[in-house]
């Protein structure tokens, strides 16, 4: 009884896991989308909700991205809503790829968010510098989405190795 | 072409519509409502605004509280660099500090003449509130580089009051909640600073660029004056937000800037905005020019405070030009000094070759006298028996005459006196 309660522990542990790694991305000062550095940085949030709406869509709730999105905004002192919409679309857009797919790839998959990442940032930019006058860097946001692509593949896979090391899910990949 | 479009429609339905196992709202209502959340707060709508504040009490203790360990590490790294670098620093420190003391007196003096003056125009701020904050949250975003701060409204923040960290301008309160409050950097793009540059009283506008940067903008003179040094900037107090004189950055000047080719004038910060702990909030007041009883004595106080100074300054300079005077006779004394130890050495040496040579003349006078006795003695004895060849025989006793014995004092005085009759007459 004790290890059937234990393993209901560790299971919910496992559960939050994504949603706790989101909230810190969120919430942390050391971001990787703003490390500093001229040549790097990319959008640790993007790569996990994406990457949860595709595979595993009940372990990150929509109603947990939303409040993730509107703390961004607090914390980065963009107007409120704003990365939100942006999470949403893009737990949209990994929705639509999941209803779609029939045989998973992950090449095809990071083809699609190097899409939908170029079409949020996009509205993002137009959003921030046409409505709000905020200065952005095309330069910086090049460097962001083409980093964010890329280690998409990392991200991917390990997290596909945890998930199958700590939870045993045969499905996850 | 038909079933594909409805594929697409479906599994785009599905996408946006379905309720997934797990999930409350669909996806499509909460784009909506991040929609109308953007759009009335766009509008400042009272209720967002609430709702606002409460997320980011909400957020920024959060954040604090998730930020704990990073910032445990990020401190932990500076203490040991700090560490590192602690006895380079203090050998740095101490010749600055050095040479910080010697300014130090008239610099006051300037401070105490800067304020009389600026009373004088009607210009002199005095600081009427005053609050220490801790960073709670230093995200450095790129939107919009912010600080927030642990005090809010109820510590009597307000919007527009000044940023400071040790004296140097930070930025300035944008945003005040209960608990908390945002401070807009000056290193962000829309800070506009009004700023002066000195030496030459350069008026201009001073905007955010980097993180350690900020850029000249609506430069009153396009060419910088040509001096060595740094040129400091410093708010030029226009426009009444600041207060005038509150150090922010330098101007390293390069030969760029001096032949006016290079476009941007950058000022590099005197601190370090990602390293801000603690800061200080602060709102600056013109002095009421009401000359009550107080301030009048406040005048006269800062007046006499002023006076001393100046005093000790000039009994200083006078004591230093004694000291100066005094050096001067003393190592004057000391040479002459040095002199007539040498012409004592040098006499006393004469003094002893006199002395020698005195003693040796005595000793020859004395063997002088000692001989010219011995010939007396000899030239008496040679006359007495020259004297006795001729008349001994008439002074000698025998049987003729009643002489004296030979030998005798009678007898030398006899033969010296050519015989007995003249001892007689």
């Amino acid at each position: 009884m004790n290890e059937i309660r234990q393993n209901n522990i560790i299971q919910n542990i496992k559960k939050y896991v994504p949603i706790i790694l989101l909230f810190i991305s969120v919430l942390n000062e050391f971001d990787f989308n703003h490390l500093g550095l001229i040549y790097f940085s990319f959008n640790f949030s993007y790569i996990l909700i994406f990457y949860y709406s595709l595979k595993k869509s009940e372990s990150l709730g929509y109603i947990y991205i939303f409040l993730a999105g509107l703390f961004n905004d607090v914390v980065l002192g963009t107007p409120i809503g704003i990365s939100s919409l942006m999470y949403l679309i893009l737990c949209g857009a990994g929705a639509y790829l999941r209803n779609i797919t029939l045989r998973p790839s992950l090449i095809k998959d990071s083809i699609f968010f190097l899409i939908t990442i170029l079409i949020i940032n996009s509205l993002l930019f137009m959003y921030l510098n046409f409505i709000f006058n905020y200065e952005l860097n095309y330069f910086n946001q090049i460097i962001n989405i083409t980093y964010t692509f890329l280690l998409y593949f990392l991200f991917a896979n390990l997290i596909d190795f945890f998930e199958k090391f700590f939870s045993g899910n045969r499905y996850a990949g | 072409m038909e079933p594909s479009r409805d594929d697409f429609v479906i599994a785009l339905r599905s996408a946006f519509l379905k309720k997934g196992t797990q999930q409350r709202f669909s996806l499509l209502s909460l784009i909506f409502f991040s929609i109308i959340l953007l759009i009335l707060g766009s509008f400042n709508f009272k209720v967002i605004d609430y709702v606002k504040i409460t997320i980011k009490e909400v957020v920024y203790r959060s954040s604090f509280i998730v930020s704990v360990p990073e910032n445990f590490l990020k401190n932990n790294f500076l203490i040991v660099n700090s560490h590192l670098k602690l006895y380079e620093e203090n050998k740095k420190n101490a010749s600055e500090l050095n040479r910080l003391k010697v300014k130090d007196l008239s610099q006051k003096i300037m401070i105490l003449e800067n304020i009389k003056y600026k009373k004088l125009i009607d210009e002199y701020f005095i600081g009427d509130k005053e609050t220490v904050a801790k960073v709670l949250i230093d995200k450095q975003s790129p939107f919009l580089r912010s600080i927030i701060i642990n005090k809010g409204s109820k510590n009597n923040v307000e919007l527009g009051m000044v940023v400071l960290d040790e004296g140097y301008l930070v930025g300035k309160i944008v945003e005040v909640n209960f608990f908390t409050s945002r401070v807009l950097l000056i290193s962000d793009i829309n800070s506009k600073i009004p700023v002066s540059l000195q030496p030459g009283d350069i008026q201009a506008i001073m905007s955010g660029k980097e993180k350690q940067e900020g850029v000249l903008q609506y430069i009153r003179f396009k060419n910088l004056p040509e001096i060595n040094e740094e040129i400091q900037v410093i708010t030029s107090g226009a426009g009444g937000f600041f207060k005038t004189g509150i150090p922010i950055g330098v101007i390293a000047i390069d030969d760029e800037i001096l032949a006016n080719n290079k476009k941007d004038k950058i000022v590099n910060f005197h601190r370090d905005f990602s390293q801000l702990k603690y800061v200080k909030v602060v709102s600056f007041s013109k002095e009421k020019k009401i000359l009550d009883l107080s301030s009048k004595n406040n005048a006269l106080k800062l007046e006499n405070e002023i006076k001393d100074t100046s005093q000790q300054q000039e009994t200083l300079r006078i004591l230093l030009e004694q000291k100066k005077i005094a050096d001067e006779i003393r190592i004057k004394i000391q040479k002459e000094n040095d002199s007539l130890r040498i012409d004592r050495i040098r006499l006393k040496k004469e003094s002893n070759f006199f002395k020698n040579e005195n003693v040796r003349l005595k000793n020859e006078v004395l063997v002088d006298k000692i001989t010219n006795n011995k010939n007396l003695v000899q030239d008496e004895e040679i006359k007495f028996l020259k004297m006795n060849l001729y008349y001994g025989h008439k002074c000698r006793k025998n049987f003729l005459n009643n002489g004296y014995k030979v030998n005798t004092v009678k007898y030398r005085k006899c033969v010296l006196n050519k015989g007995i009759k003249r001892i007689n007459e």
